[in-house]
Parts: C-alpha cells; sequence; structure tokens
C-alpha cells in the first residue's frame, strides 16, 4: 500500500467513528445497570451464584454469630470484625418483620455481628463463600465513597439496609458496529 | 554500616566524556513504575540498564502466611489485566498437591475466563503501545473496546478486575445464562471491529515506518536469552505452552498460534493482534464444548490441607509463560510459593534491543516488549 493510499484508508476508517454512538458512560449522570442481585452463596450446594460483587448485605434473621466470615477474610483483608450489638440498639425498621416482637434474636444468641471495614475490603467474597447459613450476600452498591476512614466502616446496622436506589441507570449495549451506554 | 539491599545508584556524574546518562521512569513518562537508565551519545543508546524492584511487595513470602484459597486474591493482585491468566498456574500446582482434580465443566470454565482476560490484557497493551507510538486513536478504541470485555469478566466473575474466580478445587460460580448471547454479540462486534483496528494501527504506514525494522531480535537470540510468550512468537517461534503442554482442556479447543519471523515491534504487535481473534475463539469452542454438571468439588474453604510434598505447573499467560512452584509441610499454608514470571523474563531483553536505537525508538521498543513492572517484581 502507498503512504498516500494508506493514510487515506485510516484517516476514512477513523472518521467513520464519528458517526456512531458514544461509548462514554456519563457518571454520575447516568450509571450503569447491573444484572442481578449481587454475588450470592448457596451453602447447601456449595456452590456460588454469579452476580456482582458490591457491598455485603447481612441478612439479621440468618445470622448466627459463628464468626467463619471474619475467619475467612483473616489473612485476605482483615476488614471482618465481629461486634455486639443488642437487639435493642437495632432500629425497629432494620429488623425483620417475623421477629419485631421478639427481645432477643433467637438464632443470634450472643448477639455477635459482623461489622465491615469497607477501607480495606477487596471484595472477593470469599466471606460470603464462607457463611454457613447464607446469611452474607453482596449487593450491586458500589458507591461507597466518605469523608472519613471511619465512615467506611460499616456497622451491621448499616450492613442490614437493602440497597440503595442509584438513580437512573443505562444499559450497556453492542450492536453490529457501535457499542455504547444509552 | 552498609546496606544489603542494592538497587542501582543513579550515576553521580550525568555527562561523562561525550555520553550523558537519562533516567526514565519510575514515575511515568513512559515506563510505569519502573526505571531504566538510559546513556546516550548524541541520539543513540549505548546503554540501557534496567532497574526493577520500584513496586517489590514481596507477594512469595506474603503466600506463607496466608491458606491455600486465601493467597487467590492477594496472587492476583501482581498483574490486575491478566489476574485469572497468572492464577491458573497456581491453581492448578496447588491441585496437583491436594491430589485433586476440577471437574470438567470447572476446566472449560478456567479457560474461558483465562482468554477473557488475554484479551483484555492485550488490548491494554495496544492502547499504550499505540499512544507511545504517537497514535492517540489507538489509546481510545482498545480502551474503549475493552469494556465489552470486561464486561464479560463482571458478568462470569463479579468484578472487572481480580475476580477470584478460579480457585483449587473448581471455579467459584457457573455462568450465567445470559453469558453465551452476551459472549456471542461482543465477538461480532469485535471481530468486525478487529479489520478497523488493521486499517488504522497495523497496516498505517505511518506505524510501519515507526515499528518495523526496530528493535529486531533474531530467533536464535530470543531463545538463547530465554524470551517468552508474544515476543518470542513475533520472533519467529511458535511456542506456547497451551500447544506445547496443553494443560486443562486446551487439548480439545482448536486454535492457531500466530507467529512471525520478523522479530520487530510490528512482529510482536501482530502476533497479539492476531491472538486477540484467536481467544474470542477458543472462547466460542469452550462454551459450546462444556460439559454440563458440577464445576466446583467440595473442598473446606478455611482448613483445606495439602500433604507434604512439591509440585509445580505452567500455563501461557497473557505476557508469556507463567509457573508456580509450590511446597507444602502438611499444614494449611504453603511452606514456600516460588513464581516465575513473564515478565521478568522478558526484562533481560530491554537492555539489549535498546543498545544500539534512537532515543525516540525506546518506548516503542519498551512497549512492544509489553513489559508489566508490577508483575516482575512481585
Ligand atoms: S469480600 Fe471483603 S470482607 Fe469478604 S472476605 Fe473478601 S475482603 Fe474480606
Ligand atoms: S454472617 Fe454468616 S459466617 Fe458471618 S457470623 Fe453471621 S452466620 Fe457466621
Amino acid at each position: 500500500m502507498s503512504l498516500v493510499r494508506g493514510v487515506f484508508v485510516a484517516f476514512v476508517t477513523a472518521l467513520r467513528q464519528l458517526f456512531r454512538r458514544r461509548m462514554t458512560l456519563r457518571y454520575p449522570e447516568e450509571k450503569l445497570e447491573i444484572e442481578g442481585e449481587g454475588f450470592q452463596y448457596d451453602a447447601k450446594k456449595a456452590i456460588g451464584i454469579p452476580g456482582y460483587k458490591g457491598r455485603h448485605i447481612l441478612f439479621l434473621d440468618k445470622c448466627t454469630g459463628c464468626q467463619l466470615c471474619s475467619i475467612a477474610c483473616e489473612n485476605i483483608a482483615d476488614c471482618i470484625e465481629m461486634v455486639t450489638v443488642e437487639k435493642k440498639d437495632f432500629p425497629a425498621w432494620v429488623v425483620p418483620k417475623q421477629l419485631a416482637a421478639a427481645a432477643t434474636f433467637p438464632q443470634n444468641k450472643k448477639s455477635l455481628w459482623p461489622q465491615i471495614d469497607f477501607g480495606s475490603c477487596v471484595f472477593c467474597g470469599f466471606c460470603v463463600d464462607a457463611c454457613p447459613f447464607d446469611a452474607l450476600y453482596m449487593t450491586n452498591e458500589y458507591e461507597l465513597t466518605s469523608y472519613t476512614k471511619e465512615g467506611l466502616i460499616f456497622t451491621p446496622t448499616q450492613l442490614a439496609i437493602p440497597p440503595k436506589e442509584v438513580g437512573k441507570t443505562v444499559k450497556f449495549q453492542v450492536e453490529e458496529m457501535e457499542a455504547y451506554h444509552g | 554500616m552498609t546496606s544489603v539491599a542494592r538497587s542501582l545508584p543513579f550515576p553521580t556524574e550525568v555527562i561523562v566524556g561525550d555520553k550523558l546518562s537519562i533516567s526514565i521512569g519510575p514515575q511515568h513518562p513512559g515506563s510505569g513504575h519502573f526505571r531504566i537508565i538510559v546513556v546516550l551519545e548524541g541520539d543513540i543508546v549505548s546503554e540501557a540498564i534496567p532497574d526493577p524492584g520500584y513496586v517489590h511487595r514481596g507477594a512469595e513470602k506474603m503466600c506463607e502466611f496466608r491458606n491455600f484459597v486465601q493467597n487467590v486474591p492477594m496472587l492476583e493482585r501482581t498483574t490486575l489485566p491478566d489476574a485469572n491468566g497468572i492464577i491458573f498456574p497456581y491453581i492448578l500446582a496447588v491441585e496437583e498437591l491436594m491430589g485433586i482434580q476440577a471437574p470438567p465443566r470447572a476446566q472449560y470454565l478456567r479457560i474461558i475466563s483465562a482468554e477473557l482476560n488475554r484479551i483484555v490484557s492485550h488490548l491494554y497493551w495496544l492502547g499504550i503501545y499505540g499512544v507511545f507510538l504517537g497514535h492517540s486513536t489507538m489509546f481510545l478504541w482498545p480502551m474503549g473496546d475493552r469494556e465489552l470485555f470486561m464486561d464479560l469478566i463482571q458478568t462470569v466473575g463479579g468484578t472487572r478486575v481480580t475476580p477470584s474466580y478460579i480457585i483449587p478445587g473448581g471455579a467459584r460460580n457457573d455462568l450465567p445464562d445470559n453469558f453465551k448471547d452476551k459472549a456471542l454479540k461482543a465477538f461480532g462486534y469485535f471481530e468486525r471491529r478487529l479489520k478497523e483496528y488493521d486499517r488504522i494501527f497495523f497496516s498505517n504506514p505511518l506505524v510501519l515506518k515507526r515499528s518495523q525494522g526496530v528493535g529486531v531480535l533474531k530467533r536464535s537470540e530470543a531463545i538463547a536469552l530465554g524470551i517468552t510468550g508474544p515476543n518470542l512468537r513475533g520472533s519467529g517461534l511458535k511456542s506456547d505452552t497451551r500447544k506445547d503442554e496443553p494443560y486443562s482442556m486446551y487439548e480439545t479447543l482448536d486454535f492457531d498460534i500466530p507467529s512471525y519471523p520478523d522479530g520487530d515491534c510490528w512482529a510482536r504487535g501482530m502476533v497479539r493482534f492476531h491472538e486477540l481473534y484467536w481467544s474470542m475463539q477458543i472462547i466460542k469452542q469452550a462454551v459450546e464444548k462444556m460439559p454440563s454438571g458440577p464445576f466446583r468439588s467440595r473442598l473446606p474453604l478455611l482448613t483445606a490441607r495439602a500433604p507434604a510434598g512439591e509440585a509445580v505447573a505452567r500455563t501461557e499467560a497473557a505476557r508469556g509463560c507463567m509457573s508456580y512452584y509450590v511446597v507444602s509441610d502438611g499444614t494449611s499454608k504453603p511452606y514456600r510459593v516460588r513464581v516465575s514470571v513473564p515478565s521478568f523474563r522478558n526484562m533481560i531483553g530491554i537492555p539489549y534491543l535498546l543498545k544500539g536505537g534512537h532515543l525516540a525508538d525506546v518506548p516503542a521498543i519498551y512497549w512492544s516488549l509489553d513489559y508489566w513492572p508490577v508483575e516482575a517484581d512481585k
């Protein structure tokens, strides 16, 4: 290919791109839609269920305080600490309805719960794999910024809250000759 | 007291006679977390001294304090764009030690994740290589199209980088139902897109002028120096661990090993360019051939022990042959883990290829080797 022809072909190829939709995701005005409910683990079948590995969610009616999640994380990021929170200290709206009247959580007599420091969590999900009671899952929430380091430490109460709505989401779409967010 | 750790000092005399020493890196212009001391005579490089170690973290030592599964997220972090590829041999070595074998479905899942990571890694390389050749469109396009494959990795493994997806005993989860459709759509788009890449970059006369005949590594030299991966194939040797010593299920898949005899920057680039295509073909076949059934053996996550012994495994990561040597003393933590990374083996090519070339060719040659400092420093 001659120099002139080669440069012309390259130029025309690049020019075509101008008429295609943009790949750029205009974050934070719009956010990516994430499929699924987040990474989960089926302890009975011992298999993971594919999903996004975002911030964790703790189910207060299932967690027994067995500490296995904390032990799993021990040498990975050391970010799960077991803390004691009495039932009366949880705000009423995070407590599952069927346990609202009970004085304690029947399955968790010692009131021990995991508390996760997202400042050092690497989102590997091995704590989810380790939980034998399906009490710890991951969610699609990934916006975990805070002004202080302490703000990234999620208490059992914060972990029990379902992920918040993120506002306008767009899909990542692939077509014949263009891939774009929208 | 003299320090035992030796790092290369920058020459105290910057100008000696008609020679000038300059330092390229370690904090960017052009080399990542890595320094090359370049001694110049006019515009010609008379000596190039690589100075690795800037991002050394002691990954091998850290392995001794974690159990076999907990090592996975840590070891992945040495090469972020190729996380599944570089953890692969570790998994195989640990499985050999423990005397277990992953179910066939898991072996295909591993191939899929490793090949997706190979594509991501090569696209990342292509972006940086392009921009250092002064072609900024070739930075933006691969970085954008990388999104397709990052998205696929996220669909499979849950995160865009370092999914900790493959573990001793199998894979963490099965493919989601929509993976096949998503992947075929992405591959269809990207195969058409590769033709555009070729027109705009790989057969662009301006890029050819910049890369052909630059940094030539002859076949015999490449073998003598122990160069590995796409750089070796760019020197004309069809050597690939996936074909030479098939592991997992690679022997059941039909694919070609691209190789070019020229040995210059262009040839090394073309090898990776064709590997993008072949990786997609491998994934397509793997998705078809995958048997149904279990994909994870019931390995206790926290207490898995390996009997005393040692094991070696090697695989083809994105940058070349990657191997792990794992020694166990019968406890749940490895006694010793030795990592042999392709980037470190390719580093020997840097002083060799830069010598005698122009200063302006330093970024072109350096990036054509796809050297990843973090991987080499471990
Ligand atoms: S996901 Fe986070 S909390 Fe869970 S084991 Fe990994 S690092 Fe620890
Ligand atoms: S989340 Fe699961 S593993 Fe962690 S303490 Fe509760 S029950 Fe145990």
